[in-house]
């Protein structure tokens, strides 16, 4: 096994924190959204970089929004979010929003909540502090994001399936964790010392 | 010592305060009813609005533009996650309404603001709003994607300019390991091959120039030298269909002047092929105008014999009427007319053949050709009381058309005694020398029969021009010199001095020889 995949044991460990991540994410969604809402428990994978873009072929002709957030700290890095078009709509609908500016905006609010409360959890769990820049959002179509310089950067990303439902709303998304090989490291040796201090 | 000082003058100016007032940002602090706590130095110079004044009351009383909904959303989602939530510039323009007036702001009014919603007080759930001025990098992001999109709108001309000159014009480019590695559609087109039929082939492979070594030798020689080269080739088609390519060989230098290899531009010259053979076919019709001519020709060759023919006939009339004519006169005659008669036709065979390129040739002395063309003028020099003298050796041989060089003989002799006809003289001389050179044989004729003016001796070569009103043609010394220069491979001179002509032929001494040379 890789020296920068995680061990099932690792992974189970990691499972576990985005779980108490998720909770916290969830409040603040429906905190955001002002309405009852609830996240489906994720699934989280540790891939390479050259994996996702080859995962990302299926977005081809589809329409979706794509934005990113970088964080800094002991882990560091970038989230990404996908969501798609019809997941936005019904978030502006939600919203009441009156523009293309505005949906923007909330889509970048929506980055910054899920991707902060996940993360900055996931950093707390680890006794780690990280802090967050201005997300930015990007259309990119889908054969620059095969280009593009931000993801070739990374070399693993954390992938986390995320579904959100409030009231008979539904939106539906994908974060991903763009580390480079520093901060998984740094990751693989936190999960050890909780798996450690479990035993 | 120097450690507890500076404690102490940190403690006692408040780091915070001071730092935070002159910060280059804007500071408001704002709890969740939009209720103003702290209004920073940085806003109260940008909005005009004193702390003071602001306090207390309502940040969305103060700046009736702000939409209150989703400022108190973000407020509160700060609150929740303990952590910055934030407005972008790009999208949402500004939070504080604060004009700008500078020149280099492309356009907009107000200044554009990041916005940090950053939890202050999570029990009295305050927030502090961190305003930055993103002005001029938008106005960059903007400038730059004007300039982006022009970039993009240029490439895409580019590429289309590219497609329509890979559609159109035929061209290959090459290594200097002379591998194809580009080729024109139009070129792929034209031959019916795909890319990979063609790519990082060997060009002299690909271009099968094995059977055209010299060619093969040319290009190779210019492609070392670099230059430009010019060449024909024929190539098949996929559908083995000949055509004809002129290909321009250029060397091509990458952005540093180092030579990368080469460029072929190709251009179909088939159907201008085509349009010579066709020209040539026309040529050769015009063959048929050109027996028009050969009867003109035959026509003034005959002219002579039949004289000759008249000559007997008129003279056995005459005999016959003074009844002094005998059996051995007449024999003479007939055997004479007969012989008379044969010329007349071998002169049509020998017109006939004027035209075909695989006629006989014959080595012959050129003695022989003499006595052949002196046979009909004999009578005529004798007539006209011409000395005429031969002077050639026996052994001169000559390998040429013999029918053709005895009519031009005929010709120029002829024109001699048409001159002494004309102007008869004391001691007339018409005398032929003949000598040889290594690969010639020269023939010159010379005549003091009055000689021809300076101001038409140029012209007498030239078809029709005759000074003998209506006995001549002025066809004669055409006809010579169109035999001599394009079929016997020589050269005719006509020269005057004084009472002389002069006619020189230069001829090739083995006419095959000439041929190979050529
Ligand atoms: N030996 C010569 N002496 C003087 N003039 C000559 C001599 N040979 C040729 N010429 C001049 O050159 C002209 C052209 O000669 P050419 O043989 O072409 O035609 P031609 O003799 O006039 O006509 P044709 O040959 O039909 O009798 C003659 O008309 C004559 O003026
Ligand atoms: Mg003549």
């Amino acid at each position: 096994m890789s020296e920068l995949s995680l061990t099932q044991d690792e992974q189970d460990v990691l499972q576990e924190l985005m779980n108490i991540a998720y909770g916290d994410a969830t409040a603040v969604v429906a905190e955001m959204l002002d309405a009852f809402a609830t996240l489906s428990i994720p699934n989280i994978r540790l891939i390479e970089t050259s994996a996702l873009l080859h995962e990302l072929k299926g977005l081809e002709g589809e329409s979706y929004f794509f934005s990113t957030q970088a964080f800094n700290g002991m882990f560091s890095g970038e989230s990404a979010f996908f969501i798609d078009t019809q997941s936005a709509c019904n978030l502006a609908k939600h919203l009441d929003l009156e523009n293309d500016e505005d949906l923007d905006d909330a889509i970048l609010e929506l980055t910054n909540v899920l991707t902060s409360s996940l993360t900055i959890r996931l950093a707390q769990e680890m006794n780690a502090e990280i802090k967050f820049s201005l997300p930015s959002i990007n259309k990119l179509p889908y054969n620059k994001i095969q280009t593009n310089k931000t993801l070739q950067e990374y070399s693993q990303v954390i992938v986390i399936d995320t579904e959100i439902n409030f009231k008979d709303q539904k939106i539906n998304g994908e974060i991903f964790i763009l580390t480079k090989d520093g901060s998984i490291k740094w990751l693989k040796n936190q999960l050890s010392s909780i798996l450690e201090a479990l035993m | 010592m120097a450690k507890e000082s500076t404690e102490q003058y940190f403690r006692s100016i408040d780091v915070d305060k001071k730092l935070i007032a002159n910060i280059d940002n804007g500071i408001i602090i704002v709890d969740e009813a939009l209720n103003i706590y702290y209004f920073n130095k940085w806003l109260e110079i940008y909005t005009h609005l004193k702390e003071k004044d602001v306090l207390g009351e309502k940040l969305n009383s103060v700046f009736a533009n702000i939409n209150v909904k989703t400022l108190q959303r973000k407020i509160r989602t700060a609150l929740k996650m303990d952590s910055p939530s934030f407005y972008i510039a790009s999208n949402s323009k500004y939070l504080i309404p604060i004009k700008i007036n500078r020149i280099k702001a492309s356009g907009f009014t107000h200044m554009r603001q990041d916005v940090s919603v950053i939890p202050f007080d999570t029990e009295k759930r305050l927030v502090a709003l961190i305003i930055s001025d993103q002005t001029s990098i938008v106005s960059m992001n903007i400038l730059l994607e004007l300039n982006i999109q022009k970039i993009e709108d240029l490439n895409k001309e580019l590429i289309r300019e590219k497609n329509i000159i890979d559609k159109r014009v035929l061209f290959m480019k090459i290594n200097n390991e002379y591998l194809i590695t580009d080729c024109s559609q139009a070129y792929m087109d034209l031959l019916g091959v795909q890319k990979i039929d063609i790519y990082l082939q060997n060009f002299f492979n690909y271009e099968n120039l094995k059977s055209a070594e010299e060619l093969t030798k040319e290009i190779l020689n210019h492609i070392q030298e670099k230059k430009v080269y010019k060449y024909e080739k024929i190539t098949l088609t996929d559908k083995e269909k000949e055509i004809t390519l002129l290909n321009t060989l250029v060397p091509e230098y990458d952005k540093n002047g180092m030579h990368i290899g080469f460029i072929i531009f190709s251009e179909n010259i088939t159907s201008a092929k085509l349009v010579q053979k066709q020209q040539q076919i026309l040529l050769q019709n015009s063959r048929t105008s050109a027996m028009g001519e050969m009867i003109s020709m035959i026509a003034h060759q005959w002219r002579q014999p039949l004289s000759v023919i008249n000559t007997i006939i008129a003279t056995l009339k005459v005999k016959k009427e003074l009844d002094v004519l005998d059996d051995a006169t007449l024999e003479e005659s007939y055997d004479k007319i007969e012989k008379t008669v044969s010329y007349l036709s071998d002169t049509i065979d020998d017109f006939r053949n004027f035209f075909k390129t695989n006629k006989e040739l014959s080595l012959i002395p050129i003695q022989t050709i003499f006595d052949k063309a002196t046979n009909l003028l004999m009578g005529d020099i004798k007539a006209y009381k011409i000395h005429y003298t031969e002077n050639i050796s026996d052994d001169i041989k000559i390998n040429t058309y013999k029918n053709e060089l005895i009519q031009t003989l005929i010709n120029i002799l002829k024109n001699s005694i048409d001159a002494f006809k004309d102007t008869p003289r004391e001691n007339q001389t018409l005398t032929v020398k003949v000598w040889e050179e290594p690969r010639y044989v020269i023939i010159e004729i010379e005549d003091n029969a009055g000689g021809i003016k300076e101001e038409i001796v140029g012209k007498v070569l030239e078809p029709y021009f005759s000074t003998k009103s209506k006995n001549g043609t002025g066809l004669g010394l055409y006809l010579c010199k169109t035999i001599v220069e394009e079929h016997l491979n020589g050269e005719l001179t006509i020269k005057s001095k004084g009472v002389n002509t002069t006619s020189i032929i230069k001829l090739a001494k083995n006419l095959e020889n000439k041929k190979e040379e050529i």
